[in-house]
C-alpha cells in the first residue's frame, strides 16, 4: 500500500496562469448566482424552493409514506383482520387484535390495529399482501414529533386522521361478498334462504 | 314374430273390473303361484334365469342373476321390495300396470319372495300416485283375505307379508339404495356400494329391489315357462315390454310390444303418428336421463336394449318422448337440468355442485347473459361430473346435457345470439 | 401352525404392497406413505364416500374408483398419480370450490384448511365459475363452543358421522338437497356435550370454528408441541399450540394415539389457559416466617435460599409435612421423595386431592372422574419410599396441626379443583407453608408465607401414568412462559445445593 496520487500538479508552473483559472471560474459562478438572485427577488420567476413546513409539500400519489386504513361504502373500516399484512411485515410492526363483529355479514373485524411506525421500513408489503385493499401507504411523508408523541398508530388514527379528510373509501371489488344481499341469485323458489332449524347467533 | 302384438302384461287392459282378484283368478291368476310352490327355490331362480328376463326399471340387469346373489344360508329375515317409485320424467308405464293388474305384481312378488327366501315384501310407490296406491292397497287386502298373503300361503308352509309404503316423491328414491334408505325412514339418499343390497340392504339384511314391471313378468314365466317367454323379443332382450310414449302424437300412451320392435313403426302405428303439421325434431328413447336421438338416428332402429345402446343412448324404462319442431331445445334442456339439480340428493360433491352449476349456467342461457363458451362449458362440466358418484344421477344429468350440447348446440347458441 | 391374519398383495403405483385382508386402499396407502387426497374419509369414522376426491385408477376397470371404499383384490393394480387421476382430482376440487365463499381472510381454518392444501397440491387453476354462488346461513351458534358457517361447508358428512358414531348424540344432520344442502342441528338440539370441539378438528374446512379460539390467532403463527393432557386420568395425547414469543398458549388439540384415538374432550382443551403468563405466578414469595409479617416478591434463588433457611431451622422428621397433588410427573415425585423422605426423613406425607371428586366416574368415551393425570404415578412413588400409596385427601390430617413447615405441591389445573380457593385458604392459616405452584392467585393470599413458581406441563419433560398404568411422555417442552419458573426436580436440586453449601 502506498499513497495513490489522484491529481498531478500542473506541468505549467506559471502562477498567473493557474490563478486566472480560479478567478475566472469564481466570477462566472458569481455572475449566475447574482443573476438568479435578482430575477427571483424581483419576482420575475417563481422559485422551486418550498418554505416547508410553513408551506405544504406533497409527493406523488404512489409515494409509500404514512399508512392509512380504507373504509367501505358503509363507512366501516375495510380491514377484516386477516393478519396477512402482519404476516408479510418484515419489521413485525403491525399488531392486530381481531374480534367478533356485531353483524353476521362482517363477522371478523380488527378491535385493535396498530402500527409501530418507528419500526416500519415502509416497504409496502402490507399493502401488497392485503386481499381487500384495506391498508395503503399514502403520500404523507412527514412524521415528525417530539418525545412525548405516540409512535404507535392506532386504528382510529390510521382510518380517520385529519389529513385523510373523513377517510378513504375503497370500492375495489364491485362484487364484494359483504354487500351481496341477494340471497337467491338463481331465482329458484326452492332455495331456502335460511334453514328452518338454525339457532340464531 | 317381431310384428306380433301379444298381450301378456296388458292382458287385463280394458277388461271390466280387471284389477279385482275375482277377474284375475278367473283368467288364470295365481296359478303360477301354485306351480311355484311345487318347485324348488333354485328351480324358480333357474327358470327366471333361463327366461333372460331383464330388469325393466332402466338398467336392464338380468333378474334371475340378481335373485341368485342373495346368500342362501344366511339366517334371519330377507326382503323383497317392489320399486314402484316411477319417477323418471316421461315414464308412466308402472302406474298403468298397477291400475290394470295389481294382482299380477303381487303374484310376482310372492313367487320372488319364495324364490329368494324373503318373508316380507314392500311395494314402494311414489306419493303422487294416489289412485294407484288405493288400487294396490285394495288388492293387498283382497289377497290377504283370500289367504294369498300372510301365514302358510295356500297350505305351502310359506309365510309372506306384503306392505305398501309410499315415498314422498323424490326422484332419487327410485334408485334401489335410495329407496332402501327412504324405506328405513332415513333421508332418501343412495348408499355406498359395496356392500350391495343383495347382501346388506334394508335394515342391513339381504334385500332384492325389483321394478314393478319386472315382477309382473314373473307369473307368466313360471306359468308358461322360459321358452314361451322367449318367444317374443330378441336373443339378448327377450319378452315383451311396456313403453310409455308422449309428445305431439295422435295416440300417446302405454303400449306393450315385444322387445326388438321397430321404433319408427311404434311411433306411426301404436302411437298413431305425429299430430298434423308437426314433425319430429328429437326423440328421447328412455326417459329424461337418456341421450337424444335425431330423426336420422331412428332409421331402422329397433326397440331393445342392445340396439339403442349401440346408437349411444339407452332404453331405460321405455319412456319415449317425442320433441316436435315447435318445441325449444333451450327450454327442454332447462327443465331437464333444473329437474336433476332439484332432485340431486346433495351427497356426492360432483353431482351436488355439478347439477347446480349446470342449472346456474342454464340460467345464463335463458336470460341470454351467457356466451357461446358457456354452452361448451356445460358439456365440459357434464363430462367431468359423470362417472364419479355413488349413484347414476350425475350421469342421468350429464348424458342428456352432453347430447343436447353436441347434437343441438347450434340451436342453443342461436338462442343466445337472438338477444334480449 | 396358526395362520396370522390373512394378507393380500396388490400393486400400488407398480409397487408391491402386502396388507391385511379387508383393509381399504386408502388405509393401505396411508400406512405405506402414499398420500391420496381426501375430505370425507377419516380414520376414526365410518366410510361415507361422498367427497369423491380420493379417486384412483384400477387397471382394467372403466371408471375411477374411490380409494376409501375400495378393498384390494390379489394382484390388483392401483394407480394414484397418473394423469387421468390428477385430472379427476382437479375437477373434484373445482366442484368443491365453485360455491365456496373463499372468505379465507376471516376464516380461522386458513393455514390448516384442506381446500387450501389441495388447491396448492392438485389445483392451481383459474376458477371457471362465473355465475353467482349459492349463499347459505353463516355464523350460526349451534353449540356452546361452536360456530357453524354452512357456506364454507363442503358437506363431507364427517361431523354428522361423529355425532352419530362417536358421541352418539346425533344432533347434526344434512338438510335440504342438491346444492341447497346445509348441515345443521335438529330442532332444539343444541350441541352441548363435552366433545364438541372435535367437530372443529375433523372439519376439513372452516365450517366449524371454536368460540374459544375464534379470531384469537392465525394458525401459522402458532408453534405446536406434543404433550399429555393433565385434565384427567385418561392422559390423552395432545398437541399444545402456543406462541412462545408472547408467552401465550392458544389451544390444545388431540394427537392420535392408542389412549385417546383421534379425540379429546373439551375440558382437556381448556388446560392451556392456566399456563399463560398473565395468570401465572411470575416470581417467588418470601417473608420472614412470622405469621402476618409482610411478604415480598423474590427471585427463584432468593426463594430457595429462604426455604433452605427455614428448612434448616426445623426438625424434618417431626415438624415438616409434605402435601403433594397428583399432577406432577413421575420424575418429579422421585426427586422430591428421594430428597425429603429418604434424605431428610420426613414422615408425614399427605395427598392433595379435591374432596368433591368422584374418582370412579367415567363418561364412556374419554373423560374420567379422577381429574389428575398422575394419581397412579404418585401412589407408585409413595410406595417406592415405603409409604402408603392409598388415594386419600390429606387436608384433614394436615389440619390436626403440629407442623412448623408444610411444603405443598399445588395442583396445576386449577379449574379441576372447585375447592381450591378453600384449600388454599386453609393452607394460608398454617404456620408456615411453602407453596410450589404456578397459580398467580396465591399472591393475593396474605397467609401464604412462601411460594416458588412452577413450570407447567408443557414446559417440562417427564412421564405420567394414566388410569391403566400406561406411560404418557412429555418430551418436547416449550420454553417456560415465566422466566423464574422451575420444575420440582430442578427446585429440589437447587434446594439440596443450597443446603449442602450451607453445611
Amino acid at each position: 500500500m502506498g499513497v495513490i496520487k489522484v491529481a498531478l500538479p500542473p506541468n505549467d508552473t506559471n502562477l498567473f496562469t493557474m490563478a486566472w483559472g480560479y478567478l475566472s471560474t469564481i466570477s462566472s459562478g458569481m455572475k449566475k448566482t447574482l443573476q438568479i438572485f435578482f430575477v427571483q427577488i424581483t419576482g420575475r420567476e417563481k422559485t422551486n424552493t418550498l418554505e416547508w413546513p410553513e408551506e405544504p409539500a406533497t409527493y406523488g400519489e404512489r409515494f409509500k409514506g404514512k399508512h392509512f386504513l380504507t373504509r367501505r361504502e358503509d363507512g366501516q373500516v375495510r380491514c377484516t383482520a386477516c393478519f396477512l399484512c402482519a404476516t408479510a411485515c418484515p419489521a413485525q410492526c403491525i399488531h392486530i387484535e381481531a374480534g367478533e363483529h356485531p353483524t353476521n355479514e362482517v363477522e371478523k373485524f380488527p378491535v385493535r390495529f396498530e402500527i409501530d411506525i418507528l419500526r416500519c421500513v415502509f416497504c409496502g408489503f402490507c399493502e401488497e399482501a392485503c386481499p381487500v385493499d384495506a391498508i395503503r401507504l399514502g403520500p404523507e411523508f412527514a412524521m415528525v414529533g417530539g418525545p412525548g408523541e405516540k409512535w404507535v398508530y392506532t386504528k382510529d388514527y390510521l382510518a380517520d386522521r385529519q389529513e385523510l379528510r373523513g377517510g378513504v373509501t375503497s370500492v375495489k371489488e364491485e362484487n364484494d361478498k359483504h354487500f351481496t344481499t341477494d340471497k337467491n341469485p338463481r331465482g329458484d323458489d326452492l332455495i331456502a334462504s335460511d334453514a328452518p332449524h338454525m339457532h340464531s347467533h | 314374430m317381431a310384428d306380433a302384438k301379444p298381450k301378456i302384461l296388458m292382458k287385463f287392459e280394458g277388461m271390466p273390473d280387471g284389477h279385482s282378484l275375482k277377474t284375475y283368478t278367473a283368467h288364470g291368476g295365481y296359478t303360477a303361484l301354485k306351480k311355484a310352490f311345487g318347485m324348488t327355490k333354485e328351480a324358480i331362480i333357474d327358470e327366471v334365469k333361463q327366461s333372460g328376463l331383464r330388469g325393466r326399471g332402466g338398467a336392464g340387469f338380468p333378474t334371475g342373476m340378481k335373485w341368485s346373489f342373495v346368500p342362501k344360508d344366511m339366517p334371519g329375515p330377507k326382503y323383497l321390495i317392489c320399486n314402484n317409485d316411477e319417477s323418471e320424467p316421461g315414464t308412466f308405464k308402472d302406474r298403468h300396470l298397477c291400475q290394470v293388474s295389481p294382482h299380477m305384481v303381487i303374484e310376482g312378488m310372492i313367487i320372488g319372495g319364495f324364490a329368494i327366501g324373503a318373508s316380507k315384501g314392500y311395494i314402494y310407490t311414489r306419493w303422487e300416485f294416489q289412485g294407484e296406491i288405493k288400487v294396490l292397497e285394495d288388492a293387498i287386502k283382497e289377497a290377504y283375505a283370500a289367504g294369498l298373503l300372510g301365514k302358510n300361503i295356500l297350505g305351502s308352509g310359506f309365510d309372506f307379508d306384503l306392505d305398501h309404503y309410499s315415498g314422498a316423491g323424490a326422484y332419487i328414491c327410485g334408485e334401489e339404495t335410495g329407496l332402501i334408505s327412504s324405506l328405513e325412514g332415513k333421508k332418501g339418499q343412495p348408499k355406498l356400494k359395496p356392500p350391495f343390497p343383495a347382501v346388506s340392504g334394508y335394515l342391513g339384511r339381504p334385500t332384492i329391489v325389483n321394478n314393478t314391471e319386472t315382477l309382473a313378468n314373473v307369473p307368466h314365466i313360471i306359468n308358461a315357462g322360459a321358452k314361451e317367454f322367449r318367444k317374443y323379443g330378441t336373443e339378448k332382450s327377450p319378452g315383451t315390454k311396456l313403453f310409455s310414449i308422449s309428445g305431439a302424437l295422435n295416440k300417446p300412451g302405454v303400449y306393450e310390444v315385444p322387445l326388438g320392435y321397430s321404433f319408427e313403426k311404434f311411433i306411426t302405428d301404436e302411437a298413431g303418428g305425429m299430430m298434423p303439421g308437426r314433425s319430429i325434431k328429437a326423440v328421447i328413447p328412455g326417459g329424461a336421463s337418456a341421450a337424444l336421438f335425431t330423426p336420422d338416428d331412428l332409421k331402422g332402429l329397433t326397440m331393445d336394449y342392445e340396439a339403442i345402446a349401440a346408437k349411444g343412448s339407452m332404453l331405460g324404462s321405455g319412456a319415449i318422448m317425442i320433441i316436435d319442431d315447435r318445441q325449444s331445445m333451450v327450454e327442454m334442456l332447462k327443465s331437464t337440468v333444473d329437474f336433476f339439480s332439484h332432485e340431486s340428493c346433495g351427497q356426492c360433491t360432483p353431482c351436488r355442485e355439478g347439477t347446480g352449476w349446470l342449472a346456474n349456467i342454464m340460467c345464463g342461457l335463458t336470460d341470454r347473459t351467457g356466451t357461446a363458451a358457456s354452452v361448451d362449458k356445460m358439456g365440459t362440466v357434464a363430462k367431468y361430473m359423470s362417472g364419479k358418484t355413488i349413484c347414476a344421477l350425475s350421469e342421468a344429468c350429464a348424458i342428456p346435457v352432453i347430447s343436447y350440447v353436441t347434437k343441438y348446440g347450434d340451436e342453443l347458441k342461436a338462442y343466445l345470439a337472438k338477444g334480449g | 401352525m396358526a395362520e396370522p391374519t390373512p394378507t393380500i398383495t396388490f400393486l400400488m403405483n407398480d409397487k408391491e404392497l402386502t396388507v391385511p385382508k379387508g383393509m381399504t386402499v386408502m388405509e393401505a396407502a396411508a400406512k405405506n406413505g402414499v398420500y391420496i387426497p381426501h375430505f370425507c374419509w377419516h380414520p376414526g369414522l365410518s366410510i361415507a364416500g361422498v367427497c369423491r376426491f380420493c379417486m384412483v385408477k384400477v387397471e382394467g376397470r372403466p371408471k375411477l374408483e374411490i380409494a376409501c371404499n375400495l378393498t384390494p383384490s390379489p394382484g390388483m393394480k392401483v394407480y394414484t398419480q397418473i394423469p387421468e387421476v390428477k385430472e379427476a382430482h382437479k375437477w373434484a376440487l373445482e366442484f368443491h370450490l365453485i360455491n365456496h365463499p373463499l372468505d379465507c381472510p376471516i376464516c380461522d381454518q386458513a393455514g390448516e384448511c384442506k381446500l387450501q392444501d389441495f388447491y396448492m397440491e392438485v389445483g392451481k387453476y383459474k376458477s371457471q365459475m362465473e355465475r353467482p354462488k349459492v349463499l347459505k346461513p353463516k355464523a350460526l351458534a349451534i353449540g356452546d363452543d361452536l360456530v357453524l358457517d354452512t357456506e364454507r361447508c363442503i358437506l363431507c358428512d364427517r361431523c354428522v358421522r361423529f355425532e352419530g358414531e362417536v358421541t352418539k348424540t346425533g344432533a347434526l344432520g344434512i338438510f335440504n338437497r342438491g346444492d341447497r344442502a346445509i348441515v345443521g342441528t335438529y330442532p332444539d338440539r343444541k350441541i352441548t356435550h363435552n366433545y364438541q370441539t372435535n367437530l372443529v378438528d375433523i372439519c376439513p374446512v372452516g365450517a366449524f370454528t371454536s368460540k374459544d379460539f375464534r379470531f384469537k390467532q392465525r394458525v401459522w403463527f402458532l408453534k405446536e408441541q406434543p404433550a399429555i393432557c393433565p385434565g384427567c386420568s385418561t392422559g390423552c395425547h395432545v398437541n399444545v399450540h402456543g406462541k412462545p414469543e408472547v408467552r401465550t398458549y392458544f389451544r390444545v388439540k388431540p394427537r392420535e394415539s392408542a389412549v385417546n384415538g383421534h379425540w379429546m374432550c373439551d375440558k382437556g382443551r381448556h388446560t392451556y389457559k392456566h399456563l399463560n403468563q398473565e395468570v401465572r405466578l411470575r416470581f417467588g414469595i418470601v417473608s420472614d416466617g412470622v405469621k402476618g409479617s409482610p411478604r415480598r416478591r423474590a427471585s427463584f434463588d432468593e426463594a430457595i435460599a429462604a426455604l433452605a433457611t427455614k428448612l434448616a431451622s426445623v426438625d424434618a422428621a417431626k415438624d415438616l409435612a409434605l402435601l403433594v397433588s397428583p399432577q406432577y410427573t413421575n420424575e418429579e415425585y422421585k426427586a422430591f421423595f428421594e430428597f425429603f423422605v429418604k434424605k431428610l426423613g420426613v414422615k408425614k406425607v399427605f395427598q392433595w386431592r379435591e374432596p368433591t371428586e368422584k374418582i370412579d366416574e367415567f363418561d364412556g368415551l374419554l373423560y374420567r372422574g379422577d381429574h389428575n393425570p398422575n394419581t397412579k404415578g404418585l401412589s407408585d412413588a409413595l410406595k417406592a419410599v415405603g409409604l402408603s400409596g392409598d388415594v386419600k385427601n390429606g387436608f384433614g390430617e394436615l389440619a390436626k396441626g403440629g407442623n412448623k413447615l408444610v411444603i405443598a405441591l399445588a395442583p396445576e389445573v386449577a379449574f379441576q379443583y372447585p375447592s381450591l380457593t378453600a384449600q388454599l385458604t386453609s393452607l394460608s392459616e398454617l404456620d408456615y407453608v411453602s407453596l410450589w405452584t404456578l397459580n398467580g392467585d396465591v399472591f393475593g393470599m396474605k397467609g401464604i408465607a412462601h411460594a416458588i413458581p412452577m413450570k407447567g406441563y408443557t414446559e417440562k419433560k417427564g412421564t405420567f401414568l394414566n388410569y391403566q398404568g400406561k406411560v404418557g411422555e412429555l418430551f418436547a417442552p416449550f420454553p417456560s412462559a415465566v422466566d423464574d419458573a422451575r420444575d420440582v426436580t430442578e427446585t429440589v436440586a437447587a434446594l439440596a445445593d443450597v443446603l449442602t453449601r450451607a453445611h
